[in-house]
């Protein structure tokens, strides 16, 4: 394997040095392309309570090719699917070399304060969510209380 | 052989599956439609790769217009001003090698957007349809040289 160019080496020292905050990425010791991460659920979102873990690993070819980021923690969001994967446009084709690991977590982040239903991955939680919108909140609220890390 | 092909191992096996790809594009648009046996050759790609195999997504800019990019000189780059693809400072290379791209203005390492406008026509900051612009020819510039090679 290709030595690890110095642009994850100084992504990693910012990461720790200057962490976002309510975000935590840290290294697999064997593997410094492979990220443990945590991410807060955003305040006045259902998510609020509870911190969500994730993996996040970067190819070969990054940063011409996006991470890949996944949920490990279970969430009920209409944009994230059972198996953790996550619809998020610059994850796909709006990746542009010049965003970093810490601006895709942070669009993460973003995701969760904002869900959006008309754009989903797991079509059935997309469904509640535009049926009865206060419903879906209620589930999502009780999904954090029973599978994410208190805060 | 650039910093970011050597740490990628870019190598000329990477070249000839590139070649592969486009022979596999061109046949299934010829006769995708048609050719039961191709479409199930098909099927046997990747789901998450097809699009960009099949009807050939992946399109950059042509080469010509990556060559031509115009090259920022040295002394009007400042220390501490780097490129947003690999995070280094221009100035740590002796002889920095920057480009700017039209209209936006928008400047990288040559080797590093090179890279990108191969498979994408967008400005990695701004999301700049780089290809849309006319090229302005500065026709000043290629008289004065002409006027050199006459008197010179």
């Amino acid at each position: 394997m290709a030595s690890l160019p110095k642009r994850i080496i100084k992504e990693t020292e910012r990461l720790v040095s200057d962490p976002v905050p309510g975000i935590t990425a840290q290294p697999h010791e064997d593997n410094l392309r492979y990220f443990q991460v945590t991410i807060e659920g955003p305040q006045q979102s259902p998510y609020e309570s509870g911190v969500f873990e994730l993996e996040l690993f970067l190819p070969d070819d990054y940063p011409m090719e996006a991470p890949k980021v996944r949920f490990l923690t279970k969430i009920y969001h209409p944009n994230i699917d059972r198996l953790g994967r996550i619809c998020l446009d610059v994850l796909k084709t709006n990746w542009s070399p010049a965003l970093q690991i810490r601006t895709v977590l942070l669009s993460i982040q973003a995701l969760l304060a904002s869900p959006n239903p008309n754009d989903p991955l797991a079509n059935d939680v997309a469904e509640d969510w535009i049926k009865n919108e206060e419903a879906a909140i209620e589930k999502a609220r009780e999904w954090t209380r029973l599978y994410a890390k208190p805060k | 052989m650039s910093a970011y092909e050597e740490e990628h191992n870019i190598s000329n096996e990477d070249n000839s599956r590139r070649e592969l790809r486009a022979q596999i594009h061109e046949l299934y648009q010829e006769n995708g439609q048609s050719n039961t046996l191709l479409q199930l050759l098909s099927q046997l790609i990747p789901e998450s790769m097809q699009e960009e195999w099949l009807q050939g997504k992946e399109e950059g800019c042509p080469e010509y217009f990556i060559d031509s990019l115009p090259r920022v000189a040295k002394n009007k780059l400042k220390t501490g001003d780097s490129c947003s693809i690999c995070c280094c400072d221009y100035m740590d290379d002796q002889y920095p090698l920057v480009v700017e791209l039209p209209h936006c203005n928008h400047r990288f390492d040559l080797e590093c957007v090179a890279v990108w406008l191969s498979k994408s026509k967008t400005c990695p900051l701004c999301r700049d349809d780089v290809l849309s612009h006319k090229p302005s020819v500065d026709v000043s510039k290629a008289e004065i040289e002409e006027d050199w090679g006459m008197y010179g």
